[in-house]
């Protein structure tokens, strides 16, 4: 059994949470004025997608959920899954669209993520840390909001919405980072 | 610009009441103790060379209790603070805008009924809506004893809970229960060992401080204050050594903070709020970044 301090829990990660397999959404450090520090989690349970929230001390001991990851391809959305492929022996994989969650809009197809696995069933998916995304809709009007880096709202090919400097036009590509959502440079 | 009205307001809140607003060094030679919080430490050099450790505060209040010890009388003051090594968070910028009153024969009770109307006054209505929340501000907000909020909640008796194992008991077990509510709160009574600057209660195993909070988010720590110039001194010595332990920066106790409270300072209580979240709840903002031009997470790549 793998364990590690709670203190050292970080978002994206997988632990035993009373006996199942959690992803941690949120892993916040908090030391409280007086009184010892404490990490105060979120995470979600991979089996039900149920979400729930829970505060160790920080010295505490958290057992790691022992995952494995495998290279696929994202295929396409089939109602509330999302299929994926292993390019070599063509296996195909579902993973209930709630565990990817607010990444959602980042999959394009034959993106190449790690799909994770727990005890031989696919528990969720980890995308590239940036993704190439095509602008497909943007405002003419030209109207910063921001007093040092003015930026506009562009919506990209996969529906979803970014802010991205002044000088990005549609039809050119951007590159985002997967977890923050933020833009990091225009793609030539 | 909110960030403007709410401190026009907390202003005006206090002058009509005929509290002096106070001004207190920002960098002083001993900042106050917190065993918790990390401090910013600098050096100040004369022009013919001598070196003095100068620090940015993390509070005003020992600064603010020399002033009460000299019969300054009832006293706010909204000013910068500077807490270094803070956890990255939507709640916390390594330098912040403090409120902190202080009022002379007074409890911690008085200053819960200061807060209501202050954050009433701030707000404008009885109603807030919050990031998709609707919070019933009317008065009287639910305020709840530590002790009590442990036996109900957690049935647990607070006292026999370990300063390290308080709150996670009170993140698991009692902030839900709390939260139901939908209003601000208050919870008090703390276990003298977490309150190192308060007044015991009438009980004195319990120190006389609360918390206020509004949706989970910490708006202000009171205190009834401890005037016993020994008492303190016994309770720095014990931060003091905290501090070693959590191998945060050492610095000496503030003896002329110890001389002052020997000197005599009349009964009084203080609190210290986060003008930054009262911001970010006056303009519905996720993160008090939000309402900053600068914030340090930019400034500083963070």
């Amino acid at each position: 059994m793998n364990t590690i301090n709670a203190g050292n829990i970080t978002k994206g990660s997988f632990i035993i949470f009373k006996g199942a397999p959690v992803f941690i959404t949120k892993a916040e450090f908090m030391s409280p004025g007086k009184g010892s520090p404490v990490m105060r989690i979120k995470f979600k349970n991979v089996q039900t997608g149920a979400a729930g929230e829970f505060t160790y001390k920080t010295g505490e001991s958290v057992e790691v959920a022992e995952i494995e990851k495998k290279e696929m391809e994202y295929l396409y959305r089939d109602g509330e899954e999302l299929v994926f492929m292993n390019p070599k022996s063509y296996d195909q994989v579902s993973i209930p669209m709630g565990l990817i969650d607010d990444q959602f809009g980042y999959l394009t197809p034959n993106l190449k993520c790690w799909i994770v696995w727990y005890k031989g069933s696919p528990i969720g998916a980890t995308l590239p840390s940036h993704v190439t995304l095509k602008v497909t809709e943007s405002p003419d009007e030209v109207a910063g909001n921001r007093i040092n880096a003015p930026k506009k709202t562009v919506r990209l090919e996969t529906g979803i919405e970014a802010q991205v400097p002044l000088f990005i036009k549609i039809g050119e590509k951007v590159q985002l980072d997967t977890t923050t959502g933020e833009y990091l440079g225009r793609v030539k | 610009m909110v960030r403007e009205r709410v401190i026009d307001t907390i202003r005006s809140f206090f002058k009509n009441q005929g509290f002096h607003e106070v001004f207190t060094p920002i960098l002083v030679p001993i900042p106050s103790i917190e065993p918790n919080l990390e401090v910013f430490e600098s050096e100040l050099r004369t022009s013919k060379g001598e070196k003095r450790r100068a620090f940015l505060i993390m509070s005003p209040e020992f600064s603010i209790k020399k002033l009460l010890a000299g019969g300054i009388g009832n006293c706010f003051e909204i000013t910068k603070c500077f807490r270094n090594e803070e956890e990255a968070s939507p709640l916390h910028n390594p330098e912040f805008t403090m409120l902190e009153w202080y009022r002379i024969n007074a409890d911690y009770k008085d200053i819960m009924k200061d807060f209501e109307h202050l954050f009433l006054r701030i707000i404008g209505k009885d109603k807030l809506e919050y990031q998709g929340e609707v919070y019933d501000l009317s008065l009287p907000w639910p305020k709840t004893r530590i002790p009590d909020a442990f036996e109900k909640y957690a049935g647990m008796d607070v006292l026999k809970v370990s300063d390290e194992d308080f709150y996670k008991i009170y993140f698991n077990e009692i902030e839900p229960e709390l939260l139901k509510i939908k209003k601000p709160y208050f919870i008090y009574d703390y276990p003298i060992s977490q309150a190192s600057l308060s007044k015991p209660a009438k009980d004195p195993r319990f120190a006389e401080r609360f918390e206020v909070f509004l949706g989970g988010i910490e708006l202000g720590n009171c205190f009834s204050e401890l005037t016993d110039a020994k008492e303190q001194k016994k309770r720095f010595e014990a931060e003091k050594k905290d501090r070693q332990r959590m191998n945060k920066t050492e610095y000496p106790i503030d003896e002329d903070l110890i001389e002052a409270l020997k000197e005599g300072i009349p009964a009084v209580s203080g609190i210290a709020v986060g003008v930054d979240r009262l911001v970010m709840l006056a303009a519905d903002t996720s993160s008090i970044e939000e309402t900053m031009f600068f914030p340090g997470k930019e400034l500083f790549d963070l």
